[in-house]
């Protein structure tokens, strides 16, 4: 009673009306202690990784697998993988979808599936009939017909209202942009969609799920009895290969900041994202500096750079942030937002601004400590969420991280350095060397040229596919072959031409190829010899892997794998229209098929596009309309159904005996692609077509 | 993707909830009328501030639509103990997180912050409450961030006005006619006398709840809040203090009919008898806070209209008059639309996505709002399909789930579900204070936190059928076709 009585005679001058000083800021309390438990993680005899995060507080468990697949290029079928992870929960060797969907709603449970992972949550009690679905279909998913379809059509709807989500647009410009001949870098398209079958889905679906490297997160109320012993019966019996692990290398952009703009019709904000890959992995030690780093420039707090220059200064957005997408197989960095048109340009120069500031200067002490602060706060409230403690312990495995790595995160994040930040920042932020992607109004164009280096802007569509806009040329197509014969052998006549060629009796060019998915480099050899015969061969490792010829009237291959096939009459035939080691020369008599387009940009150059045709394959050249050198070539054949597309870049062109050669090259065919460096070339040396067959 | 629009709707549908466990929670008044709200629990260290203040859009004037929301982007402006721009960074170098939201019938402002920063949240929404200071720069700066806003989430966003011309169609009287977001006209032409008088009439104790949830002790919570909220002027005497602050001396002399000398420049304490004399006439005056009613008004008729968007796919919307939230017949109505929506099973995915193909996306919900609700139908359609056929399959859904009684497996599908969801929400601290302040606000009492799953499973399939004849009124609707910009003549 007494001490009652005290405390209430402490507290009331207190609170008497004028006697508080507000100005007066209340202080901290101690630290409370943060407290992270450790996982059970258990390898199955199948292969999965079970890692267990018990949390009694409410009569709830999930299941979380991931399988174990690197992504993958999917070329003409992009999109296969999304639209089978779509298509997992749409029936299964003995249920089908009506079915799978009505019991799984019946217990209250969210199950959901996608290209690499399956995950159930559902009240425990009701953990047994959940897993039997979610093993059903981990297991046995068999992709009805009517569903596939329906997949597909429902997909094509999806492209379509793509087409008015400039968020969407924005994403996929970036990712074209960023990650070049990389899986990330693909992006479903109506014709990819369309290459997309039953037949694939499956080959995709027994390839990726596979127990072997798979891991199995388990949260909630459960013990490890039961998680192993649930594991085991609905899980013990999964079979499968070895999952597809084969990673895609990022490479750099080319130098400068390249403009990238598509076209939103009536859009009254401008989505921007200034972007470009980042060369680091999530196992990197320097990850947490650069989340420090992002955190003061876009990331975490509200007072971030960003958001204080653009929004809270200059009120040119409701949002602006950067962010890092640091993960094992690919990273990039990104910052922007959405901004009205009439100051999407000062928006671009204020953000380029805040990058380059921060690469070039110490951040100041303040701002370091807000963002310290802020993430250590931010990583105690993530703890609220079970199954935080679960997906630290998978990234200690994924990423091999030391195990306490999160038991000292925050001893980790103290130590980060005013002097740290700037060193990742000048490591891995290129602010003079990044995509510039603009979605918006066309109306903002003629004010987005100052940005890019060499003021060509590329244009893409809702897909990232360039925008192929054709302006009618002002030559005719033998006025361009003309020209471009005229460029790569220096004549100026056709007297001059033919006697020049008269002493040209044959080529040996010798070339080095690197190949992403190769770990050493090949040998390409390629001759020809006058009028119309021409070998080439592939070696590596004192091996020949392919050979191939054509004298003129006949030819063949053989490789190691496949064996010898002859051409056919329709190959030969479409050999024959290419005579010549320039065979332009001849396309009047050849036979070949050739019309000139029109003017087209090309990585930024104004080039004329000559579509040629020789029965078998279409191929599109583009020749610079500055040097009239043919700088790419692009080329569709036609198998039957099969569509076989393949691009060659060509650049450094020097001089040599008198002509004009391209000496490295860019191939990519469907996945695969080559960086080709010519190591020696010889006119008129002696050549034996005899070794190319 | 195309899920992204809608998300914003359908969290604000998710049903405050009651958890298998109990919510344990202690509230009671302060003098001044403010409601407090405290839970305590211990499983993080982490303790949620948050403070309800009862004024949305509904409370706004014909001509300055927007203002509340406004309000919610200047209160983060500073107040006379705190910079501009200050407000977030002291919680955030706190290791802190803020926002706030502002809907037709509520702003609600919250802090997540470390537990042992608790009496930094609560003096600084103490702060907001007492003498929030807007000046000027603030003012422009928020209007274009709020303009932006607006071109990001509503102009630039496909179907996104969809909601804003169904309320305008339904509410012709009541204030629900416009959109929180409102209009950037009226923003313009707003004068300082505007803002000055929204915040006297709404931004004063007796409308407001502060509902504290986390690693807290009860005990030294009531005595901080005592400390900043209880020291808060009663009446209209908070803004008596507020002049004291703010007016030169001869127009408060002149308001008041004494001198600004006769309160202490810092602590505002009244220093003479004729002075503590007004101060005890303002704080017996009551703060004229004008409420809304609810809303009257019926459908008559079908109003059917074409709406061009910078849109590829057209698109189907149909609403329906519902009651308001507190009306007993809104939980039969959540369980209707659950059975129609809830889930890939429900009967609109099923029929419309699934086996007729004639949707990408279809779905129904329910909007329940303090004066009024509204029935939502809504179908993107799939390439070719025309929205008078997808109608026809919502109205023959309609019709089934008015003529027979759904089946007893449905009727369990969807309580499992209810159970479901009451257990998963109320998981976070953030979650189970603004559940509690929402309840003793809006829904009767916090306790229907832990009391409101009971009378979901109270309905029975004949209440939903009842609901579903009375509500879904197939000759007293709206429906609205979305066509793309293109195929305007």
């Amino acid at each position: 009673m007494k001490t009652l009585i005290l405390t209430f005679a402490f507290v009331i001058p207190s609170v008497l009306f004028g006697q508080l000083d507000r100005s007066v800021r209340p202080t901290a309390g101690p630290a409370p202690a943060i407290n992270i438990k450790d996982s059970e993680v258990f390898k199955t005899a199948n292969g999965i990784t079970v890692i267990l995060s018990e949390n009694h507080k409410l009569p709830k468990v999930s299941f979380n697998l991931v399988v174990g697949a690197a992504p993958q290029m999917e070329g003409s079928m992009t999109g296969l993988s999304e639209i089978a992870g779509s298509l997992i929960q749409s029936g299964t060797t003995t249920k089908s979808k009506d079915e799978l969907d009505a019991e799984i709603d019946y217990i209250g449970a969210r199950l959901s599936a996608d290209n690499n992972s399956v995950y159930l949550s559902c009240l425990t009690k009701h953990m047994d009939k959940g897993l039997a679905i979610m093993s059903d279909i981990t297991m046995n998913a068999n992709f009805p017909q009517s569903e596939v379809d329906r997949i597909i059509k429902q997909n094509e709807s999806g492209l379509m209202q793509t087409k008015s989500d400039a968020g969407s647009m924005a994403r996929n410009a970036q990712a074209v942009s960023i990650f070049k001949n990389h899986p990330f870098g693909e992006v479903m398209t109506e014709s990819s969609l369309a290459n997309i079958n039953r037949d694939a889905i499956v080959a995709y679906y027994k390839g990726a799920y596979t127990p072997d490297g798979s891991y199995m997160t388990i949260v909630g109320d459960i013990n490890k009895e039961q998680a192993t012993a649930m594991v085991e019966k609905y899980f013990g019996s999964w079979t499968g290969g070895k999952p597809e692990t084969t990673k895609y290398p990022v490479s750099a952009l080319a130098k400068g900041n390249n403009v990238v703009f598509v076209k939103k019709v009536g859009a009254v904000q401008s989505v921007i994202s200034i972007s470009h890959p980042m060369m680091v992995e999530p196992s990197n030690p320097d990850y947490i500096k650069l989340q420090v780093l992002n955190g003061v420039l876009g990331g975490g707090a509200f007072s971030n750079r960003l958001m204080t220059n653009l929004r809270e200064d200059k009120a040119y957005t409701y949002g602006c942030r950067s962010s890092m997408s640091i993960n094992e197989y690919g990273s990039s960095f990104s910052a922007g937002g959405n901004f009205r048109n009439d100051v999407s340009d000062s928006a671009i120069t204020e953000i380029l601004y805040e990058l380059t500031r921060i690469s070039s200067e110490l951040v100041e002490d303040e701002e370091l400590a807000i963002t310290k602060s802020s993430m250590a706060g931010g990583f105690a409230r993530s703890l609220e969420d079970p199954s935080t403690i679960a997906r630290f312990a998978l990234n200690i495995i994924k990423n091999k991280l030391p195990n306490d790595y999160y038991q000292t995160y925050l001893q980790k994040l103290d130590a980060v350095t005013k002097q740290d930040v700037l060193d990742v920042a000048k490591k891995y932020l290129t602010p003079a060397n990044c995509n510039i992607i603009v979605v918006g109004n066309e109306e903002i164009l003629p004010r987005l040229k100052q940005f890019d280096t060499d003021g060509n802007i590329t244009k893409l569509d809702a897909f990232g596919q360039e925008v192929k806009e054709i302006l009618p040329a002002d030559i005719s197509k033998d006025e361009l072959i003309s020209k471009y014969i005229s460029a790569v052998t220096g004549t100026t006549s056709a007297k001059a031409l033919a006697k020049k060629m008269k002493g040209v009796k044959s080529l040996e060019e010798v070339m080095e190829l690197t190949m992403d998915q190769v770990p050493f480099p090949l040998k390409s050899t390629r001759v020809w010899i006058t009028p119309n015969s021409e070998g080439q061969k592939m070696e590596g490792q004192g091996m020949v892997f392919q050979k191939s010829y054509f004298d003129g009237t006949a030819g063949g291959s053989s490789s190691m794998q496949g064996g010898k096939t002859e051409l056919s009459e329709e190959e030969i035939a479409a050999k024959q229209k290419s005579v010549g080691l320039w065979p332009e020369m001849n396309y009047a008599t050849s036979g070949m098929m050739y019309e000139l387009l029109g003017i087209e940009k090309k990585d930024g150059k104004d080039c004329y596009v000559l579509k040629i045709n020789d029965g078998k394959t279409e191929t599109y050249d583009y020749f610079d309309k500055a040097t009239f050198y043919k700088v790419s070539s692009m080329s569709i054949e036609k198998n039957g159904d099969e569509v076989n597309e393949s691009s060659i870049s060509y650049s450094e062109f020097k001089e040599q005996d008198g002509f004009i050669f391209p000496n490295t090259m860019n191939i990519s065919m469907g996945p695969a692609n080559f960086a080709v460096k010519v190591s020696a070339r010889t006119l008129n040396a002696k050549v034996d077509l005899g070794t190319y067959k | 993707m195309k899920h992204l629009i809608f998300t914003g709707i359908l969290t604000g549908l998710s049903l405050s909830s009651v958890a298998q466990r109990e919510i344990q929670y202690v509230e009671y008044d302060l003098d001044n009328g403010i409601h407090v709200i405290l839970h305590e629990e211990h499983a993080t260290p982490i303790a949620v501030v948050s403070v309800l203040y009862h004024v949305g859009s509904k409370n706004e004037k014909p001509d300055r639509t927007g203002f509340a929301h406004f309000f919610e982007h200047l209160l983060f402006e500073g107040t006379e103990n705190i910079e501009r721009a200050e407000y977030s960074e002291l919680v955030e170098k706190n290791g802190g997180t803020l926002n706030a939201n502002t809907s037709h019938d509520r702003t609600f402002y919250y802090e997540l912050l470390p537990s042992n920063q608790l009496e930094l949240g609560i003096w600084l929404e103490s702060e907001r409450m007492l003498h929030a200071k807007v000046d000027n720069t603030g003012i422009e700066t928020q209007r274009s961030v709020v303009k932006e806003e607006k071109r990001q989430r509503i102009d630039n966003q496909p179907y996104a006005s969809f909601i804003g011309e169904m309320f305008k169609r339904m509410f012709k009287e009541h204030p629900y006619n416009w959109q929180p977001i409102g209009s950037m006209e009226h923003l313009d032409a707003a004068q300082e006398e505007d803002y000055v008088g929204f915040y006297r009439t709404y931004y004063v104790p007796s409308n407001a709840t502060i509902s504290i949830a986390g690693d807290i002790d009860i005990e030294q919570t009531k005595k901080w809040i005592d400390k900043y909220f209880k020291t808060i002027p009663k009446g209209e005497a908070i803004n008596l203090f507020r002049d004291i602050e703010t007016l030169e001396a001869e127009a408060f002399n002149k308001k008041y009919g004494v001198a600004k000398a006769d309160f202490d420049p810092k602590t505002k304490e009244a220093k003479t008898a004729a002075a503590k004399a007004v101060f005890k006439k303002y704080s017996n005056t009551p703060v004229d806070i004008k409420r809304t009613q609810k809303a009257t008004e019926q459908l008559s008729g079908i109003t059917k209209d074409v709406i061009y968007d910078n849109i590829q796919l057209p698109a189907l919307f149909m609403a329906y008059r519902f009651p308001e939230q507190t009306n007993a017949d809104m939980y039969a109505l959540n369980m209707m639309n659950d059975v129609l929506s809830g889930g890939a099973s429900s009967r609109i995915n099923k029929s419309l996505v699934e086996r007729k193909e004639m949707a990408t996306f279809a779905f129904s919900f329910a909007y329940g709002l303090e004066d009024a609700g509204m029935g939502i139908f809504a179908a993107i359609a799939a390439k070719d399909v025309p929205l008078d056929d997808i109608q026809k399959e919502f109205d023959s859904e309609i019709v089934k789930i008015q003529n027979e009684l759904v089946s007893q497996e449905e009727f369990e599908k969807i309580r499992n579900q209810y159970e479901n969801q009451f257990i998963t929400s109320n998981s976070s601290v953030a979650g189970i204070a603004e559940n509690l302040a929402d309840n003793h606000v809006y829904n009767g009492g916090a306790n229907q936190i832990n009391t409101e799953l009971k009378k979901y499973l109270a309905v029975t399939r004949e209440d939903i059928q009842r609901v579903a004849k009375k509500y879904l009124t197939q000759d007293a609707r709206i429906i609205l076709h979305y066509l793309p910009k293109e195929e305007e003549k």
